[in-house]
């Protein structure tokens, strides 16, 4: 297995010199993002997010399976994530790397614990069929912020997912295909993006520490510590994961919790934008609002 | 079990008897393993932990010489005893919760650690934790810290860690809410909760850690009253460091 290949000595004084000056490698703002880039697929739940060159596919899947006995009211939801060789050369398919297993641990604290998916309207028969949903999210180029991009893409497809209609009489459950019926979307409670901040020494004595956001692979390489928060457009903090690094003071900390806050506000209005394209697209002749099953509540 | 939040309002008093603002009884030993290069026993509560330093020492494995190597590496294991917690549970070798906790101690160490005094050598944390009572991680973090102080490897300052809460859930949003102190395992069930570390007598962060969903508002409150505690616990780590300091002075001039 290939390591990783570290920045080279040029490559690290260069960036460390360029951020003394107040400027990044790309030419962006400390606090700006990567251009945003959401598409979908011909299949529901499939969902493309481009974040610069990093780029991320999430497919999702629903099947009929028998629920956990400790939970009989409640559907399964799992998050799949593979950092694979495709992704970058030194990760291995067999043993999980500490990157994999942050990121999926912060997927799951942030989707799977803070509720985003209501997972008993999964629920078929109680304590015999439910709904498990599954979420496969490929990497398939990494270039930095896999956190945040993974996320988008998540709750993208979530989002634009259908699942086939059922109807049960007594313990007999029917599943229609898309053809015989229209499918519904999953009932979503609230979609709780991730921001990512990375921390910097600084330069000078006694200084502040200098915060990225959206950093790409060679700053993710060369940054002291990151943070990643986890909140909705509606202020509610799902998770903080700030896993060690560097130190940052607590008011600065705050100031990050703000600025997640209005770059949230931003992604969720893109992502509901793209979707709104996206069901016109499906429209075809705007046969949509007649063939459609349930009512305007 | 379900916490009754409204016996709080009427006597501000929580489940075991504390204010907001009181840690549970905190009590740290430092060095009670003669083999090991440093070690420490820690109580907050009735969370018991272990930690046992190996290090620095020269960095053996089938990595070999590792380019860049210019720095100690820190390796953390957690081991959670089967007894510890009030249901008997295996845990797997692939916990990714314990691979996070331990990730997190590394990193923070890392940080803090000079660790460039020693390249090509490897320090290796291991945590034995013989209880659990709420505050997993804090306690692990502070076990480290004298289990370093201990091993002596020079370090910038203490990294000492508690956690705070927020006395009602999520979804009641009323301004009334207290933020507390360090939590146990009942509180820590029912109420918003963050795990907070601080650099020894600073304000600045190292690591924060939060895992159930609140008002964006109440975190302030809360990071602010979990910093405080940070604060409480350097001091009584600062004690058992100096007690221990004292007695090694004195059984030297004999």
């Amino acid at each position: 297995m290939p390591r990783e290949v570290e920045p080279s000595v040029n490559e690290r004084q260069f960036f460390e010199k360029a951020l003394a000056e107040n400027l990044r490698l790309d030419g962006r703002a400390f606090d700006q993002f990567r251009d945003l880039e959401l598409s979908f697929g011909d299949e529901f739940g499939v969902a493309d997010v481009r974040l610069g060159k990093t780029r991320i596919h999430t497919n999702i899947s629903a099947e009929v399976t028998t629920p956990y006995p400790d939970k009989p009211f409640d559907g399964l939801f799992t998050i799949t994530t593979e950092l694979s060789p495709m992704t970058s050369p030194h990760y291995e398919t067999s043993r999980p790397s500490d990157p994999e297993i942050l990121l999926s641990r912060i997927l799951e604290k942030n989707l799977r614990r803070s509720q985003a998916l209501d997972t008993e309207s999964l629920c078929l028969i109680a304590g015999h069929k439910v709904w498990s949903v599954r979420a496969d999210v490929h990497i398939l180029s990494h270039d930095g912020n896999l956190i945040d991009a993974s996320c988008i893409s998540v709750l993208a497809a979530l989002q634009h997912f259908r699942k086939p209609d059922t109807s049960s009489e007594g313990e007999n459950v029917t599943v229609y295909t898309l053809e015989e019926r229209d499918p519904v979307p999953l009932s979503l409670l609230h979609f709780p993006y991730c921001v990512t901040f990375s921390f910097y020494p600084s330069t000078v004595e006694e200084g502040e520490t200098v915060i990225l956001l959206d950093s790409t692979l060679l700053e993710e390489q060369l940054r002291e510590g990151s943070a990643t928060i986890g909140i909705n457009k509606d202020g509610e903090l799902c998770q903080i994961a700030k896993l060690g690094g560097i130190s940052v003071d607590a008011v600065a900390f705050l100031g990050c919790v703000q600025v997640a806050l209005a770059r949230v506000k931003e992604i969720s209005t893109f992502v509901i934008k793209r979707l709104a394209e996206d069901a016109k697209k499906r429209d075809k002749g705007d046969l949509m609002a007649e063939l459609r099953a349930e009512n305007d509540r | 079990m379900p916490l009754d939040t409204s016996t709080y309002s009427l006597a501000l008093l929580r489940l075991d008897g504390r204010r907001w603002n009181e840690l549970r009884r905190l009590t740290a030993q430092i060095s009670t393993q003669v083999a090991a290069d440093g070690s420490s026993y820690l109580e907050m509560g009735n969370t018991k932990v272990m930690c046992t330093v190996a290090g620095p020492s020269e960095a053996k494995g089938a990595g070999g010489v590792r380019l860049g190597n210019d720095r100690a590496d820190i390796r953390v294991s957690i081991s959670i005893a089967g007894f510890s917690g009030v249901d008997r549970k295996k845990s797997g070798r692939n916990d990714k919760r314990l691979m996070e906790m331990q990730h997190t101690i590394a990193s923070a160490f890392a940080q803090n650690l000079f660790t460039k005094l020693y390249p090509h050598s490897t320090i290796s944390l291991s945590i034995h934790v013989l209880s659990q009572d709420g505050s997993l991680l804090a306690a692990c973090i502070n076990a480290c810290t004298i289990a370093l102080i201990d091993a002596g490897v020079p370090m910038h300052d203490y990294i000492c860690a508690c956690t705070a809460g927020s006395t009602s859930s999520y979804s009641s949003n009323d301004e009334t809410a207290d933020p507390l102190l360090d939590l146990n395992t009942m509180e820590e069930q029912e109420l918003p909760f963050l795990t907070v570390a601080t650099m020894g007598e600073s304000d600045s962060v190292s690591v924060l850690i939060m895992e159930t969903k609140v008002q964006v508002g109440r975190l302030e409150g809360m990071l602010a009253v979990g910093v405080d505690g940070c604060k409480q616990v350097r001091a009584i780590l600062d004690g058992v460091a100096r007690a221990r300091g004292t007695k090694m002075l004195e059984g030297s001039r004999m």
